[in-house]
């Protein structure tokens, strides 16, 4: 089954419309909930006013941070960080100052969300509004005023490996350029939600939205309200999309269940569109400024880079990851020793920032890899050739990068970088010519290589249990957006059991159901997720060979597990089937076990096996090439993507077909952030992006069709299905591979170094503005 | 994103809809919803009433009579695009309505919706100035008819006044080849430029020409100094450098984070020039 291209057996309720999201929920007595958040992007609260609201009937309560327990911290920081971001915490709902459009203020609780949404029109709040930290730069200029004590810097770091400085002095060519990557993040096409309710005489409460890390999430609830793990249930429905933002822990996670409990009625809370926008974590702002050396044979000597992240008003869940995984991988799949970096995360009142898909990466990639055209274009070198000659080699691996994120080293386990390399610039044509440009259209190629980590741990959890009927259940600490576990899990188990794959029902995300779970994150479900699917079918396996010799009389290594079936190798007619096995070991079940005479005793656990995983820290390293043919209308800016080719060594595909997927889905992901998407600012921090229409997704006539070339060359090493993460490779690349195309096209030295990559911004490449 | 409070009629004759639009105050009349809809959502328009016109069956269907072509208000724009009669009778506005939204928005979106909201970087406001286009409109006290160019006033505003319907569009056969083009951040998105060009060309002299402005600012712009060098010149090369000289570039006010005016003020002699070169050489040509 490993390596089938099985078809998605989610997809069927997915496209029948047929999905259980969390806005399909709904329990007797529910309200609903709107949350009412600050137009304001720094100031005091003066005066808080609702009783209009309250007054409106259906309305049921206006609870502010005064009806949160008074011993409530602000949430913290669930990632290791560079010092200590404690003083730059959100507390749930603001206190006595707003820091960022968008900042929970109050929670309506109401009979319907219109009517909640009626009853915030008629909130009177009084704002004294604050000095505006506008962006990073602002941030770091010491004359602007401090949004915290410590002032407006939430951190700085770096690293200086090898001797940078004299790598410099004796290179035959230094280029230097400064990249600037926008403000954008995750549009999953359902929003967040919520619903909590709480049983008080039997102190349950659950918690129906929850995803990404369920069980991280529950404990972060239970320590901040001082309640037990085991008194809250969180449980994950369909969701429709994550990339790493959705199922943080975000204020409402929090505020929601609280008040449910208060209010003694379940709660429901759906975000919508626009709340998503000034709510959700931002991602990717930055600036690199970046110095590169390389000698005349090509080979690169040292990277000197300054990395300025703005996170925003407030430090959440996810610390400094973003910033800090671009650090720790600038250099990228490169055997480069001399690198210098110097990193700052900085504050200002915009919304808080997270991951999102292919974290600090994306940004890294788009620096770097235009850094490496430069210096091809000024050595006169071929722009695959310099990279070749660049790449880690398989005999360099593990190779150590020298520098650490999150406490995990930057390791790469292992791979065959030249080998993809050669394999993808040979499927895709590098050095067949370009077809000329007709008119005012000019044609450009671009190559981009990088390496993701993938399958970071720390553990993952599986659990399967086979009914005596001969159905089994996966359950996984896996949490699933719609990635395919459902198909995919299962062809893991299929391999080693022999169940057909139909028979199998994959269970997720439910605390109830699952002890502990990981989550999904860091495109670790196919390294973490599967390999504990794996082992938990081989200890099914190794129970049922034991049961089966007992049952047939034969002897373990006589027998063999084939088709569902156990059966003597030798003379296939005697066997057992697994679902008989299953009701033999069902306790209680008196064959094997007979009942004791006079002392009670151990009974069989049924035909389960179950499985705690615990990863390498550094994960499996995941190379991957992007190339692509673009044709620039230099009259009026207009890019068209004629060719698009993304290729990566994932070690092992589960399930190629799915693989693919992640692959094209993430490059359209990756075409949004390079060409369209930006949550913009105004100077004042007025968040400028409140609906679709001016936050530009791309469309099927924005994305070409994509080829994934999908490789199975170099295993990884340390786990034993060989698999690596293949959910962020697609979107690592596209900003980085389309500026080359479009800096090949224009010929001309111009580059675009500023995104999202309008045709206005390509159009001013073209020559000055008259 | 729910709109706030309102009360909800849907008369079957325009009779109907006349009285309650004209016997409420804050009643708005919703065709498609492809605009309204979401500023209802947004609280951006909070009418007292909304008058469903969906279920008049007189304001929607195409029709060919004497010379004119007549398009109910509520004629669907998909099943404008699909019909043949408009594409033999004025292919101009099937060449803008390529450019409008998606098959979905299409769908439910209508002609005389699209004109009555008069988003000024739409583009069939364009489409109908350039198509010498007349605006039926009907109150209680009978019809009214407008000129397309005299209709539309500023941003989302027209010469509709409270308790006015617009019925039909009205449109002479189309004299010239023509095109649309736009410039926009994605297919189907509002234009930052939008060009629509007519051009009769008869025995080498320009008989027609008309050259409207979409995207730029408050309403569509006739280029009406470049189509009279055109007519008095022919669509020469040489005239056409001349006319694209005397484009109306002052007239640009529109400035956003998503295209700046300088940029919107360099699109647009690039794509007046490809407009006017692909409306003189178009097969379609009348």
């Amino acid at each position: 089954m490993i390596g089938q291209r099985v078809l998605r057996v989610e997809d069927k309720r997915f496209l029948r419309g047929e999905g259980r999201y969390v806005a399909d929920i709904a329990l007797p007595f529910m309200r609903e909930a709107y949350v009412l958040r600050s137009p304001q992007p720094h100031a005091k609260i003066v005066s808080f006013d609702a009783s209009a609201a309250l007054a409106l009937e259906g309305v049921d309560a206006v609870y502010t941070a005064a009806d949160l327990p008074a011993s409530l911290t602000p949430i913290p920081c669930r990632i290791p960080t560079h010092g200590d971001m404690t003083p730059f915490l959100q507390y749930p709902l603001a206190r006595d100052v707003v820091r960022f459009v968008g900042e929970p203020i109050a929670v309506i609780v109401a009979s319907s969300r219109a009517l909640a949404e009626d009853a915030a029109e008629l909130v009177a709040i009084e704002f004294e509004p604050l000095p505006v930290v506008a962006d990073a730069a602002a941030a770091l200029d010491p004359a602007t005023p401090k949004m915290y004590p410590p002032g407006n810097i939430a951190t700085q770091w770096g690293f200086d490996l090898g001797k940078v400085d004299d790598a410099f002095a004796q290179a035959d060519i230094v280029v230097e350029k400064s990249f600037s990557i926008q403000r954008h993040s995750a549009m999953p096409l359902e929003t967040r939600g919520l619903i909590a309710s709480y049983d008080k005489a039997r102190s349950y409460l659950e918690v129906w939205g929850p995803t990404k890390v369920p069980h991280t999430n529950r404990a972060m609830l239970a320590r901040m309200l001082g309640m037990r793990d085991g008194d809250i249930r969180f449980a994950e429905p369909d969701v429709g999309g994550s990339f790493g933002a959705r199922g943080e822990f975000y204020p409402e996670d929090i505020f929601i269940p609280y008040f449910a409990m208060k209010l003694g009625k379940p709660i429901r809370w759906i975000e919508d569109r626009q709340e998503h926008f000034a709510s959700i974590n931002h991602s990717r702002e930055c600036t690199f400024d970046v110095k590169a050396s390389a000698n005349k044979d090509g080979r690169i000597t040292a990277f000197d880079v300054v990395l300025v992240a703005d996170l925003g008003a407030y430090i959440r869940t996810h610390g400094d990851v973003v910033p800090s995984h671009a650090a720790a991988s600038f250099p990228g799949p490169y055997a480069i020793r001399n690198y210098r970096v110097k990193a700052t995360a900085a504050l200002s009142n915009k919304t808080p920032s997270g991951t999102l898909r292919a974290p600090g990466m994306f940004e890294a990639n788009f620096a770097r890899e235009q850094i490496i055209d430069m210096m091809a274009e000024k050595l006169g070198m071929d722009r695959a050739e310099i990279r070749r000659r660049n790449l880690i080699k398989p005999d360099e691996m593990p190779w150590y990068v020298g520098t650490q994120s999150v406490n995990r080293p930057t390791l790469f386990d292992s791979g065959d970088f030249p080998g993809l390399f050669e394999e993808s610039v040979s499927h895709f044509g590098w050095s067949a010519p370009l077809a000329k440009g007709e008119g005012p259209v000019r044609r450009g190629r671009g190559i981009v290589a990088l390496v993701e980590p993938s399958g970071f741990g720390p553990f993952e959890s599986a659990r399967i249990e086979i009914d005596p009927a001969g159905f089994a259940t996966i359950f996984t600490g896996a949490s699933n957006q719609g990635q395919g576990h459902e198909t995919m899990l299962p062809q893991v188990a299929a391999e080693v059991l022999g169940i057909a794959h139909d028979r199998f029902r994959v269970r997720h995300g439910d605390t109830a159901m699952i002890p502990y779970g990981g989550g999904s994150y860091a495109s670790r479900t196919a390294v973490m997720g599967a390999n504990a699917v794996h082992r938990a079918a081989l200890a099914v396996k190794a129970k049922a060979l034991a049961a089966a010799a007992q049952m047939l009389q034969a002897k373990e290594e006589e027998l063999t597990l084939d088709g569902g079936r156990v059966i003597v190798t030798a003379n296939p007619s005697r066997f057992v089937t697994l679902a008989h096995i299953a009701r033999v070991l069902t306790p209680g079940n008196a064959e094997l076990v007979p009942a004791p005479k006079d002392f009670i005793k151990d009974d069989h656990d049924g035909l389960t096996g179950e499985v705690f995983l615990r990863a390498i820290p550094s994960g499996t390293a995941v190379f991957s090439v992007h190339m692509a043919d673009v044709a620039l209308d230099i009259g009026t800016g207009e890019l068209k993507i004629e060719r698009y080719c993304v290729s990566g060594d994932v070690g092992r595909a589960i399930n190629p077909m799915i693989v693919e997927g992640q692959l094209v889905g993430g490059v359209a992901q990756g075409i949004g952030g390079a060409l369209l998407e930006e949550l913009a600012y105004d100077e004042d921090g007025n968040l400028q992006t409140g609906s679709f229409a001016d936050y530009l997704l791309p469309s099927s006539h924005e994305v070409p069709r994509i080829e994934a070339l999908v490789v199975e060359k170099a295993k990884s090493l340390s786990n034993d299905l060989g698999v690596k993460g293949c959910g962020e490779i697609g979107i690592s690349g596209v900003a980085a591979v389309l500026a080359n195309a479009i800096a090949h096209a224009l010929g001309t030295g111009a580059r675009p170094t500023t995104l999202p990559l309008t045709a206005e911004r390509l159009l001013d490449l073209v020559e000055p503005r008259p | 994103m729910k709109p706030a409070p309102f009360d909800y009629e849907a008369p079957t004759t325009i009779a109907d809809a006349l009285k309650l639009l004209g016997g409420h105050e804050d009643a708005r009349p919703i065709a498609g919803g492809q605009s309204l809809v979401p500023m209802l959502a947004f609280r951006l328009a909070r009418p007292s009433l909304l008058v469903d016109l969906n279920r008049i069956p007189s304001l929607a269907g195409i029709e060919e009579k004497g010379g004119v072509l007549r398009i109910g208000a509520m004629t669907r724009q998909a099943a404008v695009l699909a019909s043949d009669t408009v594409k033999h009778h004025a292919p101009l506005l099937i060449q803008a309505l390529e450019n409008v939204g998606h098959p979905p928005t299409r769908a439910r979106g209508t002609i005389g919706g699209s004109c009555a909201h008069a988003d000024p970087a739409a583009e069939l406001p364009s489409a109908m100035v350039a198509l010498d286009a007349t605006m039926v409109i009907a109150a209680s006290g009978g019809e009214r008819r407008v000129p397309a160019d005299d209709f539309f006033i500023g941003a989302f505003e027209t010469v509709l006044q409270t308790g006015e319907i617009l019925v039909a569009l009205e449109l002479p056969k189309q004299t010239g080849g023509s095109a649309f083009l736009e410039v926009s951040a994605r297919k189907g998105d509002f234009g930052i430029v939008t060009v629509a060009a007519r051009i009769a060309v008869k025995d080498g002299r320009c008989t027609d020409a008309a050259l409207v402005l979409g995207g730029i600012t408050e309403r569509s712009v006739r280029c009406a100094q470049a189509e009279h060098i055109l007519k008095e010149q022919g669509a020469t090369p040489k005239a056409i450098d001349v006319a694209l000289a005397a484009l109306p570039l002052d007239t640009v006010t529109m400035d956003s984070r998503l295209a700046s005016a300088a940029y919107r003020r360099r699109l647009i002699p690039e794509l007046c020039r490809r407009a006017i070169e692909a409306a003189t050489t178009s097969k379609v040509a009348l």
